[in-house]
């Protein structure tokens, strides 16, 4: 079974080492050149508390606007589990089923449970490793970005640990979930896709800010703006705004007129304090576990719902 | 266990069609079996039930006393499968396929599987997907053979065999069986290729069995009656009217003789085992096709009044 598992997948493993390894080495030369002027530029001065006539702003702009392009790329490497799921778990059972291969294969020797189980196993495990060894890559290659702009709340957040990982399984899991629903290839692609979307795109846009409940910092009007400065670059800011009289928060500043001061222009809104909230830094790895913990678990139901399907409504 | 296959009210249903109802059937070991019947009777349904593909909706099914669905793990060795349209991992070599075989079945004759290929002229290297059909149903057929099992289930072996790649396929099948005490039960939707093969013959028709039996035992005690235009009745009364024709001054029977037949009105003739079976599947139409059975039973009451 292990060989015939190697014989079945061998181009798809020998494909995504290929893209594995053209992305590391894009990675480790775009890597050493963004450490290179991390340290040329002095950028390791400018973290943390600066004093106002520093020249770090600029420095940190310098940087910015050097390889801000290359933050392009981590837009592309969110797809990159879908595209895992799609590409290699979607078709683990529906192309067997679509092609009747699977007539073959289940009338051998061996119970069709062990044969999903060793198809699983190395495939979802082959996945998992290469997921894992670009998780170390990507986490030395953000390292720059990480130390300016913290890893919470910002892109970096999906690359920096086990998320990135439990991720890559649950696209791989709906992926076989689909295909075994739909029973065909391109049918499954397209569910792999909505399935996965369908879950990630909701906890992590509006379960992961409230995963634990944000810290909410209030600065009455008038008492100067020192909220900003009590938060760290690492920190993750949910929200911020104001509170009215009646003690709403609104997200977002009013609009206010050039021929006004702020403190003028709230008053005239009838805000009361200005308000952020906000996930302190070292919420990070609590949050990363909690997330993963979710994608485990929406894996383990989808991976459930597979052997269910396989034994009994597969034939 | 005497018996290969046996099913106990074996059922099997899809949404709301049966495909197959109520089939009790025990299979003798060491027999060929040909399961005849149109497509859409049921066929590959039973040949899935047997193998463990399917599961029933209700009912029973035993290969050797193991149950495929609850035993796989014992069953499946003892069974062989060859699909319909003998699908094969078209991107293998042959010799990977044969690789499979061994690697997925801890009884695979090598040895076997090598000397067949060989004789059949099947080259190893070749792709899967490159060989011609009766090639592939070659491949498939030594796959299933290899494995050594007690019983081999073949669904609509040659049904997309011409007739030279049919004859060598059969060919294939027969020496296996006769080398090894082998129980074959292949699927049909035609008797013709079978008849010569087969020692068993199983009937299946709109979801039912019509007729299991000896093969040589059908032929001898199926007989056509041919008469002066009569009523059936006399005969019906000891024996089993399969199909009767009338024309204005002449009445042809086929029946199957629950005894002697004391015709002395009648001239007896034997018939082609092809007639046997059209004449159980044309019956089966006849009976199925009219009304649900609560509508046929108020009709019944409406002719005894």
């Amino acid at each position: 079974m292990i060989w015939l598992t190697w014989r079945q997948h061998r181009l798809e493993g020998l494909m995504t080492l290929g893209v594995l390894a053209v992305m590391g080495v894009f990675l480790l030369l775009s890597g050493r050149a963004m450490a290179n002027s991390f340290q040329q530029l002095g950028l390791s001065h400018c973290l943390g508390q600066v004093p106002p006539n520093s020249p770090c702003p600029n420095l940190i702009m310098a940087f910015g606007t050097q390889y801000g392009v290359l933050q392009l790329f981590d837009i592309l490497l969110i797809f990159l589990p879908l595209l895992l799921g799609a590409l290699v778990g979607a078709p683990l059972v529906a192309r067997e089923v679509e092609q009747h291969t699977h007539l073959l294969v289940w009338t051998q020797s061996i119970t069709r449970s062990r044969w999903l189980t060793v198809k699983l196993v190395l495939v979802l495990g082959a996945c998992l490793l290469a997921s894992g060894a670009l998780l170390a890559v990507l986490i030395w290659w953000y390292s720059p970005w990480v130390q300016l702009d913290g890893s919470f709340g910002t892109n970096a957040y999906d690359t920096s640990g086990p998320v990135w990982v439990a991720e890559t399984l649950l696209a791989l899991a709906l992926g076989v979930l689909a295909g075994t629903l739909t029973r065909r290839v391109a049918p499954a692609i397209f569910l792999t896709i909505v399935l996965f979307l369908a879950i990630r795109v909701p906890v992590a846009s509006f379960w992961r800010p409230n995963f634990e409940a944000p810290i909410i910092l209030t600065t009455p009007i008038g008492q100067g703006n020192n909220n900003q400065s009590t938060l760290s670059s690492q920190d993750w800011v949910i929200a911020q705004g104001y509170i009215d009289a009646q003690g709403n928060k609104h997200d977002g500043y009013v609009g206010c007129t050039s021929n006004q001061t702020s403190v003028q222009c709230f008053q005239a809104n009838g805000a009361q304090a200005s308000f952020v909230s906000y996930q302190p830094a070292d919420r990070f790895w609590t949050f990363q576990w909690i997330e993963t913990g979710i994608y485990l678990g929406f894996s383990v139901l989808a991976l459930c719902a597979v052997f269910w399907l396989v034994r009994h409504r597969l034939n | 266990m005497s018996n290969a296959l046996e099913t106990t009210r074996l059922s099997k249903r899809y949404g709301r069609t049966w495909a197959l109802q109520d089939c009790t059937l025990s299979l003798p070991a060491g027999q060929v079996v040909a399961l005849v019947g149109p497509n859409g009777a049921g066929k590959t349904t039973l040949l899935h039930l047997s193998v463990g593909l399917l599961e029933p909706t209700a009912g029973d099914v035993q290969v050797f006393g193991l149950s495929p669905r609850m035993q796989p793990k014992e069953a499946l060795p003892r069974l062989g499968f060859v699909a319909q349209d003998t699908p094969l991992y078209k991107g293998f070599t042959v010799a990977e396929l044969l690789t499979l075989g061994h690697k997925l079945n801890p009884s695979f004759d090598d040895g076997l599987s090598q000397a067949r290929m060989q004789k059949l002229g099947i080259p190893l290297n070749r792709r899967a997907g490159k060989l011609s059909g009766g090639q592939q149903a070659q491949v498939a057929l030594v796959l299933a053979l290899a494995k050594r099992p007690d019983l081999l289930l073949l669904d609509e072996p040659l049904a997309s065999l011409d007739p030279l790649a049919r004859r060598e396929f059969l060919r294939t099948l027969l020496d296996a069986v006769t080398e090894t005490r082998l129980t074959v039960l292949l699927s049909s939707h035609i008797i013709g290729d079978l008849e010569r093969v087969c020692d068993y013959l199983v009937i299946l028709s709109a979801s039912q069995v019509q007729l299991a039996g000896d093969m040589q035992e059908i032929a001898k005690t199926h007989k056509r009656l041919i008469g002066p235009r009569q009523d059936e009745a006399a005969v019906k009364s000891v024996h089993t009217v399969i199909e009767a024709r009338h024309t204005d001054r002449q009445t042809t029977l086929l029946v199957r003789t629950n005894g002697p037949l004391f015709a002395s009105s009648w001239e007896v003739q034997d018939v082609s085992l092809e007639d046997i079976v059209l004449a159980y599947l044309s019956q089966q139409t006849q009976d199925c096709l009219p009304a649900p059975p609560s509508a046929r039973a108020q009709n019944g009451r409406e002719v005894l009044k």
